[in-house]
C-alpha cells in the first residue's frame, strides 16, 4: 500500500516537473530544434530565395556543389587560421592574466571589471569601434604610431594585416572569457599539494609544470572547447569590419555560408554548407574532448 | 637526524593578536615531540613555521644549530604530513612518492628501490598503481606517510594526520607511528588536538594554549604535575576535577573548604605547602581516578555526594555526582558499581593526590 502511494506521488511530481519544463522545452525546440531541421530538410532540396519551396528534391547534390565550390577550401583554411590562432593567443594571454590575478588581493574586484568590459560589449559594436579606431585616416591608431614617426597602417586594407586585425580584435573582445574561465578553476584548486610540493622541493616553476597544469587541466580542456566552438562560428566582427576581404583574406566559413544565401541567395546550398560545418565542429570536439579526457 | 631549536618564536598575521608568542622549544635529536593543544593555540603554526610554509615574525629557528629562518622549505631537508594528506590528486602513488626525490635528482634506480623499500615497510606495494582517489583514507594516510619517509628527511612534522581516520585505525596507526619512530629513529614533530595521541606517543609533550606554551614534559609527568589549570583541564578525559575552595587554619591543622566540604590537609603537606595559608582562595584538583567507593581503612577523606549521572563504558563507570555545595564533579570507578540517579552516594577522595591551584595566576601552587 505504501509503495503504491509513492508511486502515485512519484507520478505526481514527473508531471508537475515536465508542466514545469514545458515552456523552456518549447522555446528551445521553436529557436534551436526546428530551425536545425529545417536546415537539414532544406538542404537536401533546391530552395533558393528566388523560389522559396521544398518542391525540388534533389538528394545530395547540394552537399555536391559544396565540394565542387571554388573557393570553399580558401575559406576553410582561413577559418582554421583565424581558429587557432585566436584561441591559442586568447589562452595564452587569458592564462597568463588569471595566473597573475591569482596571487593578487588587493583590487581584485576592480580588475575583474576591468577585465570583464570588453566582454559586456557587443560583438557589432566592438566591430564599429574597433573599425573607428583602426580607420586609416581618421583612427586614433594611426595617429597614435604617427607619434612614434611609425607610417599609417592601413589595418583592414592590406590583405595581410586585416587577417591579423580581425583575430587581434576577437582577441581584445574574447581573451577575458578564457582568463575568467581559468581564474575560477585556479581559485578552486586545492592549496595542500602546493605546500607537499614546497616541502618536497618544488620551485615554482615546477610547481607550475607537475601541479598546475594537471589539476587545471579540465578547466583548460572546457575552456579550449568553448572557445574553439565559439570561434568557429565567428561572424558579427568580419561582418562589420571587413566583410571577408580585402579579397578572400578574412573570408571566414561563417561568412562565407552568408553569403551563399543572402548574396547568392540559395538557401539550400547555405543549408547544406551549415549541416556539414557543424558535422565538422561535432567531430571534431567529440575528438578533441576524447583525446584530452584519455589524458586523464 | 636532528635537533630543532625554537629561540624567541613568534608569528602575528596583521595587526592581530599574536598566533604565537615568543615561544622556546629545544628538540632533541630522534625526539618524539608532541604539540598538543586545543585548535587556535598555534600549535599548527608552529610546525608550519619549522617547515618554512609560514614567516617567522620574530625570533630564531635552528636545525643543528644551523639558522633556517630564511632558508627555503626545499632546502630544509624535513618532511611533513599533513591532515588531509595533500597527495597529489594526478599522480599515482608510485609517482607520488618519486616527486620529491625527482626533484632532488636521485637516480632513478636508486628511486625506484626506495619506494619499493617504502612501500614495503607501510604494506602499500599492491597500491603503487593506483591514483589517490582510488584509495581509503587509511591508504592515503600510508601513502602521504610513504612520501615522507622515502626522502629520508632530517625530521618528520606531522601535521595532524590521524585526526582524519576513524577511532579503530587511528588506534592502530598511533601504535604503528610510534612503532615507526623506534625503527627510524628520525626526529618528529607531531601535531595534535587529541591528548590520547599525545599521550601514548610523545616522548615529550609540549601543550599550548593561545600561542604560548603551557608546560613541556614526558606525558606521565605533565599527567601528574600539570604545572596550571589548563594543562590539569586539558590532559585526560574526563579531566581533572577543579573545584573552587578556600583555606581554613584551625587550630594546628590546615584545612580547605571545597564545596561544602572541609578537607584537613595531612600535616606533612601543610608543611610542604609553605606559606599557602596566607591565600585565602584556592582551586582544588583532583582527578576523578582518586576518587574511590571505600575509606581504605580511613585513609581516604569522606565526601557525601549525590549521583547526578552514571555512565557505565565498559572497562569504567564513569560516575557524575553532585557535592554538597552545588558542584559536580566525575568519578571513575569500578565497571560493575552502579547506583541509581538521585541517590545519596558516599565517595571518598585520596587527598594525598590532590593539586591546589592559585585561582589568580592559575599556576599550580606547589608542584610535586
Amino acid at each position: 500500500m505504501n509503495t503504491r502511494a509513492a508511486s502515485g506521488l512519484e507520478r505526481g511530481d514527473r508531471r508537475f516537473g515536465l508542466m514545469l519544463t514545458a515552456p523552456g522545452l518549447a522555446v528551445l525546440f521553436l529557436v534551436i530544434i526546428f530551425p536545425l531541421l529545417f536546415a537539414l530538410i532544406t538542404s537536401f532540396f533546391d530552395y533558393t530565395l528566388i523560389n522559396p519551396n521544398h518542391d525540388t528534391f534533389v538528394g545530395l547534390d547540394n552537399y555536391q556543389e559544396v565540394l565542387d565550390e571554388e573557393y570553399i577550401l580558401t575559406s576553410l583554411w582561413v577559418t582554421l587560421k583565424f581558429v587557432l590562432a585566436s584561441v591559442m593567443i586568447e589562452f595564452a594571454i587569458g592564462f597568463s592574466v588569471a595566473l597573475a590575478l591569482n596571487s593578487v588581493t588587493r583590487f581584485k574586484n576592480f580588475y575583474y571589471l576591468i577585465l570583464l568590459a570588453p566582454l559586456l560589449i557587443n560583438p557589432v559594436v566592438v566591430g564599429l569601434l574597433w573599425r573607428m579606431i583602426l580607420h586609416t585616416e581618421l583612427g586614433i591608431a594611426n595617429y597614435a604610431i604617427s607619434l612614434m614617426n611609425i607610417d599609417p597602417v592601413n589595418w583592414l586594407g592590406n590583405a595581410n594585416a586585416a587577417f591579423w586585425t580581425v583575430v587581434m580584435v576577437d582577441i581584445w573582445h574574447q581573451f577575458s572569457f578564457m582568463a575568467i574561465l581559468l581564474l575560477a578553476g585556479l581559485a578552486s584548486l586545492p592549496r595542500e599539494p602546493y605546500e607537499a610540493a614546497r616541502v618536497d622541493g618544488a620551485s615554482s616553476f615546477s610547481c607550475f609544470i607537475h601541479i598546475t597544469l594537471p589539476l587545471m587541466r579540465p578547466v583548460i580542456i572546457v575552456a579550449l572547447l568553448l572557445r574553439f566552438v565559439f570561434a568557429i562560428k565567428t561572424f558579427d566582427i568580419v561582418f562589420i569590419m571587413t566583410k571577408g576581404g580585402p579579397g578572400t583574406a578574412t573570408d571566414i566559413i561563417s561568412y562565407f555560408i552568408y553569403r551563399a544565401a543572402f548574396f547568392g541567395l540559395d538557401i539550400g546550398r547555405a543549408s547544406a554548407m551549415s549541416i556539414a560545418l557543424l558535422l565538422i565542429v561535432l567531430a571534431l570536439t567529440i575528438y578533441l574532448y576524447r583525446y584530452m579526457t584519455s589524458l586523464r | 637526524m636532528s635537533e630543532i631549536t625554537l629561540r624567541n618564536v613568534s608569528k602575528i598575521y596583521g595587526s592581530d593578536d599574536a598566533a604565537v608568542n615568543n615561544i622556546n622549544l629545544d628538540i632533541k635529536d630522534g625526539e618524539f615531540m608532541v604539540l598538543l593543544g586545543p585548535s587556535g593555540c598555534g600549535k599548527s603554526t608552529t610546525l608550519r613555521m619549522i617547515a618554512g610554509l609560514e614567516s617567522i615574525t620574530a625570533g630564531d629557528i635552528f636545525i643543528d644549530g644551523k639558522l633556517i629562518n630564511d632558508i627555503d622549505p626545499a632546502e630544509r631537508d624535513l618532511a611533513i604530513v599533513f591532515q588531509n594528506y595533500a597527495l597529489y590528486p594526478h599522480m599515482n602513488v608510485a609517482a607520488n612518492l618519486a616527486f620529491g626525490l625527482k626533484l632532488r635528482k636521485v637516480p632513478k634506480d636508486q628511486i625506484e628501490s626506495r619506494i619499493l623499500k617504502t612501500a614495503n615497510t607501510l604494506g602499500i606495494s599492491e597500491l603503487l598503481t593506483r591514483r589517490p582517489r582510488e584509495l581509503s583514507g587509511g591508504q592515503q594516510q600510508r601513502v602521504a606517510l610513504g612520501r615522507a619517509m622515502v626522502r629520508e628527511p632530517v625530521a618528520f612534522l606531522f601535521d595532524e594526520p590521524l585526526s582524519n581516520l576513524d577511532a579503530k585505525l587511528r588506534a592502530t596507526m598511533r601504535t604503528e607511528l610510534v612503532k615507526l619512530h623506534n625503527d627510524l629513529g628520525t626526529t618528529i614533530i607531531h601535531v595534535t588536538h587529541d591528548q590520547v595521541e599525545a599521550m601514548t606517543m610523545g616522548d615529550r609533550i609540549c601543550i599550548m594554549r593561545k600561542g604560548i606554551i603551557e608546560q613541556v614534559g614526558k606525558p606521565l609527568e605533565v599527567y601528574r604535575n600539570p604545572a596550571n589549570i589548563f594543562v590539569a583541564g586539558f590532559l585526560a578525559s574526563p579531566p581533572m576535577n577543579l573545584i573552587e575552595g578556600s583555606f581554613e587554619q584551625e587550630g594546628d591543622s590546615l584545612k580547605i573548604e571545597v564545596s561544602g566540604i572541609t578537607l584537613t590537609i595531612p600535616a606533612h603537606f601543610a608543611n610542604a605547602y609553605g606559606n599557602v595559608h596566607s591565600r585565602k582562595d584556592v582551586i582544588l584538583g583532583i582527578r576523578p581516578e582518586d576518587i574511590y567507593t571505600d575509606s581504605n581503612d580511613g585513609r581516604y577523606t569522606c565526601m557525601e555526594t549525590q549521583v547526578v549521572a552514571v555512565e557505565a563504558l565498559g572497562p569504567e563507570t564513569i560516575m557524575v555526582v553532585k557535592l554538597p555545595g552545588g558542584k559536580e564533579i566525575s568519578a571513575r570507578l569500578d565497571r560493575s558499581f552502579r547506583a541509581p540517579i538521585g541517590s545519596a552516594l558516599k565517595l571518598y577522595a585520596d587527598i594525598e593526590r590532590m593539586h591546589l591551584f592559585d585561582p589568580e595566576t592559575e599556576k599550580a601552587i606547589v608542584a610535586r
